[in-house]
């Protein structure tokens, strides 16, 4: 097991030192001037040139290279051009938001998604399969951005159930500030007793969570379906129907277990890529989140926040599929020794 | 299943360690608010304004040169407003100045019994203090002051200032940056850390609150107390900042009365609000316009009759119809509300004229072909139409026309390449003053200049050099003159160099509850909103 989690870190550790260098060669390759974007667009030729010292612009190459290694590992992700902070602290205070919102659309996604992979593999070729079948492929396929804007139409500014956009109510910082300790405000408000900012969290979080969670949900729906019914097929499920139990409890009681353990891996995975397909939902509904961030990196082509989103989603990627390795490893001996 | 407990315990604890790394147990919110379940005593005195893109990257009132300007304005004072109707300065800190007959020397009256947000004196020294670090900061639109030789605080509130040439201070001292008077002294360390860690040193109507970076309620300013204008009659008591980047978002938040204003929205959703009952919209012609900037110096655009058949071949009434008020026809290089606009001088597209100039140079229909490069703003909707108006009408005259749409970055690189081969014939971009002078159009656009700046037609021409040298002066001691030397400039780039063409004059479309009583847009202070002149209604 030593052996296995030892290659396996070594290929993450791999994996990220050629995203690093990736990342560092599309910045560079990116045309015009991180001195302009940082001076703006009047800056005299004396303030390009300050920029240009002050980002070591004017070293070669491999310089540059070696010098954005060296800070990365000494946990100096850079500065941003345009809110001219490190980028880890912005990463770090827009990462939470965004953690809140996807870790939100998971939990509605497995709530929502197993159930339904369930009923859809118990009533197996009837309606209520077909069903699920068309409206988890729905879900999956509809793109978010429209159904982010379809819902927040409807529900928000149409019907007046939810709150347009935002974190929560900002008018709760005066009346209730809260005191921050994960800049995750749902867990903030619950430690720390903050009921108003609490609830307020909860209501924001429903429509821009339910429209990440479509994806999850759709794909949880359909693996669930699929291995139940292949676990439901195996021998000891027929010895259980045998032994007098019916389908529902065969299904439940004997299959679930272990048609659970590649819907688990699949969490793992949907959960970063949950992370990114997130970032418009962020733009609709005004979340705080790295979404926002993200865009406004790219609109004022601020290459060290660009590549501070690129390389933290990569590592999340990475540290997911680690993730589903060692647990596959662990259930499964056989994975260990491919 | 255990393993899945464990693994679920574990990513919990790894994810909570983690942002608790990042947090620290600060309190988000403002830092003398009422104990949580109590009730906000003036929430509807709040003017919530929904800006785009994030509100500050700067704090430092030398230095600042970017979105913050619609804070600032409402935090800073500077000694003098712009007024575009009167097309003057008007008093602010200052209450009244004079100059010399020669231009060089200017006196203001500073008003009395002002005080810093510090609770220290506005007094002439502290003027004097802090333009002279904003000189010595020498960022930003620092370079406003250039004229400034010396500056005496000669009483408590007498501030002489002697140039080293003629200009017209009162105008420089109404700049939207750069000319902030704030207390040099509210630190005891490095001043622009402490600025930068969300603090303010001014005598402005309101004070921070409190500031957030990246999120979505990113500022929040008070009402300062000892304010010299005083607080009696209705005023908003609070400025809240709600970044917006989603138009349609911002739009909803809008019309369900969750903000007060906002700073853009397209041309659809504008229409839409101007039809809704609890909004109220404005549209204010600009001081920004856009530009085609011909090439002077290489390529076929060198021709003088080429540029002359481009400039004619615009269709300038079509493009303001597309863009649905989003821009008004220009009519010469100088906005309306700028000494130096000359009114009556609205371009028409001429397709013929175009033909015939064309013709004369060995193009047009039936003559040679002829292939012109473009480039302008990526994402930038309002010059797509021009773009897409311009090859169109080009086409039919046996121009092809080969449009580019660049990052900025990338465009002025391209536009100040020392091979001239790799320069564009037409380079489209916006252009705007620091402050409420039209000198800033002529100086930085079409004054000979090596290496490049924003001398993007290559334009080298001594006589008009000559003449824009002349403009600071005049503006100071002669508007008659001054006035009269735009008119003849304008005459001059536009007419015989046709190094530019002006295709329109943005528009301000701003969309604002109701209840907001007073607004006037300043195009003088872009998407500034003053908001201590406005009154809350119901």
């Amino acid at each position: 097991m030593l052996r296995y989690l030892t290659r396996r870190l070594g290929q993450a550790v791999l994996v990220v030192a050629g995203v690093v260098i990736l990342t560092f060669v599309i910045m560079r390759l990116v045309p015009g001037d991180p001195a302009v974007a940082y001076a703006g667009p009047r800056a005299s030729p004396a303030e390009l040139a300050a920029a240009r010292a002050r980002f070591g612009l004017d070293d070669s190459l491999p310089v540059q290279l070696w010098s954005y290694v060296r800070d990365l590992l000494g946990g100096d992700w850079g500065t941003s051009l345009h809110t001219r902070r490190p980028v880890r602290d912005d990463l770090f205070q827009a990462f939470p938001a965004s953690l809140e919102l996807v870790g939100a659309a998971l939990v509605v996604a497995i709530v929502v998604g197993i159930p339904l992979g369930i009923a859809a593999a118990r009533y197996k070729g009837k309606l209520p399969d077909l069903s699920i079948r068309i409206s988890s492929m729905l879900a999956v396929s509809v793109p978010v951005f429209w159904l982010a804007l379809a819902l927040q139409t409807l529900f928000a500014s149409g019907l007046g159930w939810f709150p347009v956009a935002g974190e929560y109510d900002a008018n709760l910082d005066t009346t209730s500030p809260l005191h921050v300790y994960t800049n995750i405000t749902a867990v903030d408000a619950l430690f720390t007793g903050n009921w108003p900012i609490l609830l307020s969290t909860l209501a924001h979080l429903v429509l821009p969570a339910l429209v990440i969670a479509a994806y999850p949900a759709g794909v949880i729906a359909q693996m669930t379906r699929a291995a139940l019914i292949e676990e439901s097929s195996r021998d000891h499920a027929r010895l259980e129907r045998a032994l007098g139990f019916g389908e529902t409890a065969v299904l439940t009681r004997f299959a679930l277990r272990p048609a659970l353990n590649p819907v688990l891996s699949l969490i793992a995975l949907v959960f970063a890529y949950s992370i990114v397909n997130g970032f418009l939902v962020e733009a609709v509904f005004n979340w705080p989140g790295l979404g926002r961030y993200a865009a406004d990196s790219i609109r004022s082509l601020d290459t060290p926040s660009i590549a501070g989103v690129t390389l933290l989603v990569a590592i999340l990627y990475v540290v997911a599929n680690l993730a589903v390795d060692l647990v596959q490893g662990v259930i499964d001996p056989r994975v260990r020794s491919r | 299943m255990r393993w899945h407990k464990r693994l679920l315990a574990a990513g919990a604890v790894a994810v909570v360690a983690l942002t608790s790394a990042c947090g620290g147990g600060k309190v988000r919110g403002t830092e003398d608010s009422p104990q949580p379940g109590t009730s906000q005593s003036a929430a509807d005195a709040t003017f919530v304004y929904v800006p785009n893109l994030d509100v500050v990257t700067d704090w430092d009132p030398a230095s600042s040169y970017s979105n913050e300007i619609i804070a600032m304005e409402n935090v800073y004072e500077s000694l003098t407003r712009y007024n575009p109707q009167t097309k003057k300065a008007e008093p602010r800190l200052a209450t009244s100045w004079t100059s010399t007959p020669d231009g060089k020397q200017w006196t203001f009256t500073l008003r009395p019994g002002v005080t810093f947000h510090t609770g220290k004196p506005l007094d002439a020294a502290a003027a004097k203090a802090s333009i002279e670090r904003t000189m010595k900061v020498g960022q930003g639109a620092a370079y406003i002051w250039g004229a400034v030789d010396k500056i005496e605080a000669k009483d408590a509130t007498t501030l002489v200032f002697t140039l080293k040439y003629p200009t017209a201070l009162d105008l420089v001292a109404s700049a939207g940056y750069a000319s902030y008077i704030y207390d040099t002294t509210a630190a005891t360390g490095d001043l622009a850390k402490w600025f930068n860690e969300g603090h303010d040193a001014g005598s402005g109507p309101y004070t921070i609150d409190s500031w957030q970076k990246g999120q979505e309620t990113e500022l929040t300013l008070k009402k300062f107390d000892g304010y010299w204008g005083g607080w009696s009659g209705a005023h908003y008591s609070k400025i809240s900042y709600r970044v917006t980047p989603e138009l349609t978002t911002a739009w909803q938040l809008l019309q369900r009365g969750e903000v007060s204003f906002v700073q853009r929205l397209n041309s659809q959703l504008f229409a839409q609000a101007a039809g809704t009952a609890n909004v109220q919209t404005s549209q204010t012609p600009s001081f920004q316009n856009l530009l085609a900037l011909f090439n002077t110096e290489s390529g076929p655009l060198k021709d003088v009759k080429l540029r002359q058949a481009v400039q004619k071949a615009i269709d300038y009434d079509g493009l303001v119809a597309a863009l649905k008020g989003a821009g008004v026809q220009a009519s010469g290089l100088v906005p309306d509300g700028l000494l130096g606009f000359t009114p009556g001088q609205a371009p028409k597209q001429d397709l013929p004229g175009a033909e015939a100039l064309l013709k004369e140079a060995g193009y047009g229909p039936g003559g040679k072909p002829l292939d012109l490069t473009l480039t302008y703003a990526q994402g930038d909707s309002d010059q797509e139409v021009l773009v897409t108006l311009l090859t169109s009408a080009l086409d039919k005259l046996n121009v092809k026309l080969t449009a580019k749409p660049l990052q900025w970055t990338t465009q002025w690189d391209q536009g100040k390449s020392k091979d001239t081969s790799k320069r564009q014939d037409i380079f489209i971009m916006y252009w705007y003053p620091d402050y409420a002078d039209a000198y800033s159009w002529f100086v930085n656009v079409f004054r000979s200049a090596d290496p490049i700046s924003f001398n993007l037609s290559y334009m080298k021409n001594d006589g008009i050099d000559k003449e824009i040298d002349k403009l600071p002066e005049l503006t100071a001691i002669d508007k008659a003159g001054a006035e009269a030397a735009y008119a003849d400039l304008q005459s001059k780039i536009i007419g015989q160099e046709a190094a530019v063409a002006v295709p329109y004059v943005q528009n301000y479309q701003r969309a604002f509850s109701k209840s907001v009583q007073g607004y006037v847009d300043n195009p003088a202070y872009p998407n500034v909103v003053f908001v201590y002149d406005l009154k809350p209604g119901a």
